[in-house]
This record gives structure tokens, sequence and C-alpha cells, in this order.
């Protein structure tokens, strides 16, 4: 019982994780049709940015500040450098920001060194505590309640506010906002960097949860959060959030049952889904 | 019909010149740096095939590359090395990498270009974790070595036989971007519904696309295992694939010559560059220049090197055409 809780517990932590990053991915992807595959160095650079602010200052909030700082200012040099040229280019789009994905990994090892560095969780959330026989660990606990959070706030500006109206009627049909005479471009800057702030707190929370970083995680969880994205439904919040929690409770009950297949599970989920649902769970537009 | 002949004239001079280079070369890593590029240069114009004339992206080209480099390890050291098990690890890989690129394809190619991409990344992360778990087969990620043929033991032999790899797969790609077959998949690349509605099955021909790309994947995978005596899993990652890509994409996309040029530069480069890393430390980050190169040339020369090299000729005839009438 108390594994089939722990495991719970572990795949909702990393669910979370996903999903910070996959919902700012999502969003771009909904609203502008854009495929940011850079996505993924953004959680990476939260990750060293953030650790390096949290060691330097001993501050873990100031930490998360740094990180989110950093992942908002690479936003804005992406969109505005990058992305900007190759609007309505999905081809050019998906090999553009790949290599900025290259390059900025590597600057990551350039500047921070290329081994891996160990992050510890901040004094207060470092132990765990005995409810009844099960170990609950303090840091996963906190780092749901972190998402659970930035959902709610995500929803709440997405379903209660005009920007969140304009957003979502953007996802939907984004000639009838322009037509309305809505400069959706400033709206789609404002998603950009409100993701990518998303991504690179992802990456700062992450460092700790796994306990070291390496530059590889901008790969490989950029690759995972395409694969959520895609399971969700492009464009749908809901959608990834569902998506981004099942795959972390499949990583983490796969790992602890069947472990030789747990690296395959992700992509053998995604490659059924599209099989039989091309738009992903929640999905309308697309395909 | 005459910048046909002058190109063809060139290419036999390149290839002679090529032909002769082991001779006035002593040293034995500019041989092998040598074959590989030839190598690569194939498997980037086996990319090519997909990217620069039918416009779609792959992913997964790195599980082509890995299936021919596994068989070919696998037939010499499980049976013997032999011309024989070379020829079997060529046909094996031929017929595996046709029905998987097929299968993929007829199952796959009909998602739009990025669920497209998604899923080719998801095949090659299926082959990649078959590949370390299937132990007793492929010895995971230690990989392992093997023996090769005596005769290509030799490595101008070698040499030379990827040299007319090289050549044979040229003549053989370019017969097949200019057949009829290859006309329709350039004309999906230009617009897919207007071919769609000139009556092509558009989704057959795609599928010809990626079965040509992925079993010439494959043969450069087979080039590619002879040259190391060497497999391992890092045949199937996605840094395989992403050397595909920026070769193709610097070289330049749909110019099949392109692929030669890019996987020239890239190896080339990284050879030298990864020398000097002595000198500062830099260099052994050798990728951030690259990268650098990259987006620039998606941002501004989306050509490539070898399409920018032909539009500037193009538009130079066009000039002396127009010049050349009388007014």
């Amino acid at each position: 019982m108390d594994v089939l809780l722990n495991l719970t517990i572990n795949g909702l932590a990393t669910g979370c994780l996903i999903f910070l990053l996959a919902a700012g991915l999502s969003l771009i992807f909904g609203l502008m049709d854009v495929l940011n595959f850079a996505h993924g160095a953004i959680f990476a650079w939260g990750a060293y940015a953030g650790g390096w602010f949290y060691m330097e200052t001993g501050s873990f909030v100031l930490g998360i500040a740094g990180a989110v700082v950093v992942g908002v200012l690479l936003g804005l040099a992406l969109e505005r450098w990058i992305i900007k040229p190759v609007y309505g280019n999905h081809v050019s789009q998906i090999l553009i920001t790949l290599g900025v994905l290259l390059v900025l990994n590597e600057c990551i090892k350039v500047l921070f060194g290329p081994n891996q560095i160990s992050v510890e969780p901040p004094a207060l959330l470092r132990d765990s505590w005995m409810v009844g026989g099960v170990i609950l660990i303090k840091y996963r606990l906190f780092v749901i309640a972190a998402g659970v959070l930035v959902f709610m706030g995500l929803h709440y500006v997405l379903k209660h506010t005009r920007l969140g109206l304009i957003v979502r009627a953007g996802v939907m049909n984004r000639e009838m906002v322009e037509a309305l005479g809505i400069n959706i471009k400033r709206v789609f800057l404002f998603v950009f960097l409100l993701g990518s702030g998303m991504a690179a707190l992802g990456g700062m929370l992450f460092a700790p949860y796994s306990g070291v970083i390496h530059a590889e995680i901008g790969m490989d969880y950029g690759i995972l959060a395409f694969i959520v994205v895609v399971i969700g439904g492009m464009g749908s919040l809901g959608g990834s959030a569902l998506a981004a929690v099942l795959v972390g409770l499949l990583g983490a009950f796969m790992a602890y049952y069947v472990p030789s297949a747990a690296l395959a599970v992700n992509m053998l989920l995604m490659l059924v889904i599209l099989m039989f649902r091309p738009t992903g769970l929640a999905g309308g537009k697309g395909a | 019909m005459n910048r046909g002949k002058t190109s063809t004239r060139v290419l036999f001079g390149l290839a002679a010149l090529l032909a002769l280079l082991p001779l006035g070369i002593e040293s034995k890593s500019m041989l092998i740096l040598l074959t590989q590029i030839f190598l690569y240069a194939v498997f980037a114009m086996s990319y090519d095939i997909l990217l620069g004339y039918t416009g779609i992206i792959s992913f997964g080209h790195a599980m082509f590359f890995g299936i021919g480099a596994y068989t070919t390890g696998i037939w010499m050291s499980k049976w013997e090395a032999s011309l024989l098990s070379l020829w079997l690890a060529l046909v094996t890989s031929v017929i595996l990498t046709g029905l998987v690129s097929y299968v993929i394809g007829a199952l796959s190619l009909r998602l739009k270009s990025h669920y497209y991409a998604m899923l080719t990344l998801a095949f090659a992360g299926l082959f990649f974790v078959l590949a370390e778990k299937w132990r007793s087969l492929t010895k995971g990620n230690d990989g392992f070595t093997f023996p090769i043929p005596d005769v290509l033991r030799d490595r101008t032999a070698l040499y030379w036989l990827a040299l007319v790899f090289l050549l044979v797969s040229f003549w053989l790609l370019r017969r097949f971007t200019e057949s009829p077959v290859g006309k329709v998949l350039q004309a999906i690349r230009e617009n897919e519904q207007r071919t769609e509605s000139l009556g092509y099955d558009v989704l057959r021909y795609k599928i010809i696309a990626s079965i040509v790309a992925g079993v010439m994947a494959g043969m450069s995978g087979v080039m590619y295992a002879l040259t190391l005596r060497f497999v391992n899993t890092a045949v199937f990652s996605t840094n395989v694939t992403l050397d595909a890509l920026l070769m193709t994409i610097i070289g330049g996309v749909g110019t099949l010559y392109g692929g030669f040029i890019g996987a020239a530069l890239i190896l080339l480069a990284h050879t030298l560059l990864t020398d000097l890393a002595g000198v500062h430390w830099i260099f052994e980050r050798w990728m951030i220049f690259f990268g650098g190169v990259y987006i620039l040339a998606v941002m501004f020369f989306p050509q490539g090197i070898m399409g920018t090299i032909r539009q500037w000729r193009q538009k130079k005839k066009q000039a002396t055409k127009l010049a050349g009438q009388p007014e």
C-alpha cells in the first residue's frame, strides 16, 4: 500500500514538473501555431541559472526568481530574433528552434562546465514526514503544490480575465480575433514569455528534485514535453495537465514494476494515442 | 544541355581526383576521415530526399543508419567475416530498412509535418531502447567489435570501396530525383494540395520517398560499420539524425551535392576544431559554431551552400539572356 502511495506521489510530482514545461509549449503552439523545440533548452537554463542564483545567494526564493527572469529574457530574445522571421513556416520553425536548442545546450556547457552539477533542496524542504508508515518527502509535496498552484493560476487567467479570453479565442480562431482589432502579436509575446518563464521555473524546481542536473536535460525533457503536448492535444491546457500527470504516473509505476520497458513507455503511449486520436486526448484542432 | 555536360565533366574529374588521392596520402587518419566523409555524404543525401526533395522532416533517420550498422556487425561477428556475409548484410539491411520505412511511412505519413516528426522521433527512440535492452544480440551500450573481410582491412581498399559506394549512390539518387517519381516528389514539396488535386496519390509518393531514403541510409550504416569495425547503441541516437540534418541544411537542401559538401565541411571542421581544443578549450564546444552557422543558414540561406550557388548561377544566366535579347 505504501509502495503504491509513494509511487503515486512520485508520479504526481514528476507530472507537475512536466506540466510546467508542457503548458507553455502547448499554449504557444495553440495560439500562434509555432513549434518551439528550444523550449527544453529554457527548462535546462532555468535549472542551471536558478541553481546558480540559489547557491550564490543561499536563498531558494531568489533562485526561483532568478530562474524565471532568465527564462523570460531568453524567451524575449527567442521570440524577437528567432521565431519572428519564421512565422507560418512549420518546417523552418522546426529546423531553426532545433538549432537554438543545440546552441543553448552547448552554451550551458561553456558557462557551467560539461559535468553534471548537484543541487540540494533548501533546508526547510529537505526532510520527510512519516504518516502512518508512509514516508512523505517534503520536496515532492512542495513540487506537487507548486504545480497545482500554477495550474490554478493559469486556469484563472485563461478563464476569468479579458486577456485569457483573448488567448482562448486566439487559439480557436486567430483571424477572427485579429479582425476584431486586437494586436494578437502582443498577446502572443505575452504567452511566449509566460511559457518560457514557466519552463524555467520547472527547470529550477527540477534541479533539487532529481538532485543532479546536466546539459542534456534540455533535450530529454524537451522531447518529453512535446510528447505530453501531442498526447494532450496541442493548445489545450487541461489536456496538457492530464497528459503530464498520466506520463508522470505511468513513468513512476513502470520504473518500479517493469523497469526494462520504462524507457519506451512514453514513446509507446504517444504512438498508440496518435494512431487512434491524431489530435490528442483533448485536441480538436490540427491533423 | 551544355551545363549538364560540363557538370558531368567536373564530376568525373572530381571522382578521378578522389580516386587517385590515396596514392598521395600517407596519413591513415586522413584516409579514414575521407572514408567517413563519403559515407556520411550518402547518409546526408538520403536525408535530402526527404527534406530537400519532398519537404518531409524526419527525426528518426538514425534508425535506418543503425539498422545497417547492426546487421553488418551481427553478420560479421555471428557468422564469418567474409565478403559473402558483407553481401548478406547488405541484402538484410535493404530488406529491413525497406520494411521498416514502409510500415512507419504507411502508419504516419498521413499526419501533419510536426506530428510526423514527433512520431519518427518516437520510433527511433524505440529502436534505441530495443538495442539497449536486447543485450544478447547487441551487447547494449558497450557495443562490440567485429572482424571484417581481409580485403577490406587495408584502409586504401576501404577508401576506394567508400568512394565507389558514394558515386554509385549519387548516380542512383540522381536518377531517382530526375525520374517522373522524383518530379512528383518535388511537386509535393512545392504544393501538396495542388499535387493531390492533379490526381496523384500523395501518400504513396511520400512512402516511396521514405523507403528510398531509408534504404540508402541503411547502406551508409553498413559502410559506417565497416569503417569503424565497431558498433554500439550510439548509432541509434538522436545526434546521428541531427548530423544528417545539419549536413543537409548547411550543404544545401534539394541538391544532393549539398550532402557531400555538408558532410565534408562538418567532419573536417569537427576534426580541425577538436585538434584546436589544445589551444583553447572553447574549440571543444564546436557545436556552438555549427549551431550558429546552421541557424543563420536556415534564416538567410535556406538553400544552403549548393542551393545558393545554384540560385546565383541561374540569376546570372537569366541576366545574360535578358541582356542578349534585342530591345
